[in-house]
């Protein structure tokens, strides 16, 4: 009976629950605060929050200005504000870009997808490669080959992603003219695509994949000493067979951890490198936004943003509950 | 023992080209070969008279480089003290008095860890046009959450140790305990955080001056291969341009970061992610 106990998981105990609770409550909160920013910034910012919303290429009259004053409802007590906010918030609504002269969410809308596809193949790709790679430099750590791979990897990690965006594109595209050197296609082809998105998500990858190399390198290294690893040797398996059956999974629960959090890190990177290959996303969306002063703009592509970020925040937390069952369980 | 070697060879190295960067930027005026605001003919290639050529105002590069040293290591090492001044207080807080206290802030510095950072300091630094000082608040205001956890589990550790109890028994304030006893054992965990809290700010005011969200009085590196990117230096392949204050941007994170990692290793403390 009391073997059968801890093979076959039961109703979750009151330890698990209270973990769960805690993660539930810290990404309730997150969104929160997510909100409370957007909504606090334009109001707490120097300068009339009308003319912020507005910007500065736009010229009205003092009437006008007391007329959009009243049709946002700023001349409303600010908890007035707060839940009508919200309410706008719940309905899809983010604002209306008096520069672009269009809603903020639909305007997002129409360019996060392309940002989506683009970051998000980077980020799979940057992790597998950064898994499989830190595992293989993390098994030997003192070759050559694997501390150059370590340095080379350092230096990435500390290169500013759009500086390793124009150095890749004045190589390839300009130097030796493989690449197309802007936009997303040509014509709307999967071939077009991808022959543009190549480098881009080359340069992100490296820059995702260099990042979790270093992080499952640290974790396949005080992996490696411990008894389940000497175990499998005691078996008789050889090295790599100990590395991709058993020490992989757990080793990379780290990487995981990290590429979450990281998302909204390799995300921004992501931006940079669309400004610099003038692709038509997110991120030449918020760096025209930046140089026109776009501030509803700006503000909804933060929340956005930061929501996807609590998103991938979430993923995680469920992919490490599947890879790891002490989690599942609720032991450790 | 190939490895200890190693690492000792590329500290030096390290400390070295840091200590490179900070003649830059605490001595530019005898450095660089012209003053910050000289001009001359624009858009020049690299010659005898100026060795990386001149930008499209007319200002000699290699001079625009040597000053650009001193923002970037202002910004990076500033931030990065008011991050370590919040995340310990922060961390000491939470692990010495531990309960309702503890979870509140945990709570709250996970919210901080998950709001993402570049888009939040973009629309900051959008709204306030900001100069140098608000540059490291908002960095430094943003980046303590990863010392903040470090410092806590490192407090839980050291508050259950005979001289932390002694101390408590005679009735020594929380405070006093804190500073004289808990602080010193745990600065070889901070000291490492510092320094890769001092690479991180110095990439993302590079980011911001990409952005043309930087300091609009000094020219930082980022700040020089943005005019490099939008003032046409970039399409025309003038790589004398746009080279090296990237590539100095790299060295100088990588250096600062190198000698991080090296301390992290050197105290044997593997601080893992989670």
């Amino acid at each position: 009976m009391l073997s059968c106990r801890s093979w076959i998981p039961g109703p979750p105990g009151g330890e698990e629950i209270h973990r769960a609770g805690r993660k539930v409550l810290r990404y309730v909160l997150s969104v929160c605060a997510i909100i409370a920013i957007n909504f606090a910034l334009p109001r707490l910012m120097p300068g009339d929050p009308v003319m912020n919303l507005i910007g500065e290429d736009a010229m009205v009259t003092p009437a006008q200005l007391a007329e959009i004053r009243a049709k946002i409802g700023l001349d409303r007590p600010v908890t007035v504000q707060f839940v009508s906010c919200l309410g706008d918030l719940l309905c899809g609504d983010l604002g209306y870009s008096f520069h672009l002269h269009g809603p903020v969410a639909g305007i997002l809308w129409s360019r996060m997808s392309w940002t989506l596809l683009f970051a998000g193949t980077a980020i799979v790709l940057g992790a597998l490669i950064g898994i499989i790679a830190g595992a293989l430099s993390g098994w030997k750590p003192e070759t050559r080959r694997s501390r150059a791979v370590t340095c080379a990897a350092m230096a990435v990690s500390c290169t500013p992603p759009y500086f390793l965006a124009m150095l890749f594109l004045a190589f390839f595209a300009f130097r030796l003219g493989l690449f197309p050197a802007k936009g997303y296609y040509d014509v709307l082809t999967a071939g077009s695509v991808v022959h543009h998105l190549l480098l881009p998500v080359a340069v992100l990858t490296l820059f995702a994949a260099s990042r979790n190399l270093l992080v499952m390198r640290g974790s396949v290294v005080q992996e490696k000493n411990s008894h389940y690893a000497l175990y499998a040797r005691a078996k008789g398996l050889f090295g790599r067979q100990i590395l991709f059956r058993h020490l992989l999974r757990n080793a990379s629960l780290p990487v995981i951890t990290l590429v979450a959090l990281d998302f909204g890190f390799i995300f921004s990177g992501a931006l940079f490198i669309e400004i610099v290959f003038s692709l038509n996303g997110m991120g030449t969306l918020i760096y025209d936004a930046i140089l026109a002063r776009d501030y509803p703009l700006l503000q909804g592509a933060f929340l956005v943003i930061a929501l996807l970020v609590v998103t991938a925040n979430i993923i995680a937390d469920l992919l490490y509950g599947a890879l790891d069952p002490r989690v599942r369980e609720g032991g450790v | 023992m190939r490895a200890m070697d190693a690492l000792k060879s590329t500290n030096r190295g390290a400390m070295a080209l840091l200590a490179v960067f900070l003649c830059m930027a605490a001595f530019p005026s005898l450095i660089a070969p012209y003053g910050p605001s000289e001009r001359s003919m624009p858009y020049q290639a690299p010659g005898p008279e100026h060795i990386l050529g001149t930008t499209n105002m007319g200002n000699d590069i290699l001079s625009e480089l040597i000053y650009g040293a001193r923002i970037s290591l202002l910004v990076g090492f500033a931030s990065a003290l008011m991050a370590t001044g919040i995340g310990l207080a922060v961390g000491l807080t939470a692990g010495y008095f531990r309960g309702a206290l503890d979870e509140v802030l945990m709570a709250f510095t996970d919210v901080v860890l998950i709001i993402p950072k570049i888009p939040l300091i973009i629309i900051l630094a959008a709204f306030l046009r900001p100069g140098v000082g608000i540059l490291i608040l908002v960095l430094g205001a943003l980046s303590w959450e990863s010392i903040a956890r470090v410092v806590r589990s490192k407090t839980l550790q050291v508050r259950e140790t005979g001289f932390v109890m002694s101390a408590r028994c005679m009735g020594f304030p929380p405070l006093r305990i804190m500073a004289s006893d808990i602080v010193p054992n745990i600065v070889h965990v901070v000291l490492p955080k510092f320094m890769l809290a001092t690479a991180a700010a110095m990439i993302s005011e590079a980011s911001l001056s990409f952005l043309g969200l930087g300091d609009p009085s000094m020219e930082s590196w980022g700040a020089m291969v943005s005019s490099a990117f939008t003032k046409g230096g970039f399409i025309r392949e003038m790589w004398w341009w746009y080279l090296p204050p990237g590539i100095c941007i790299t060295l100088c994170v990588l250096s600062v970061a190198a000698i991080g990692f090296a301390f992290e290793a050197g105290e044997g403390t593997t601080v893992r992610v989670e």
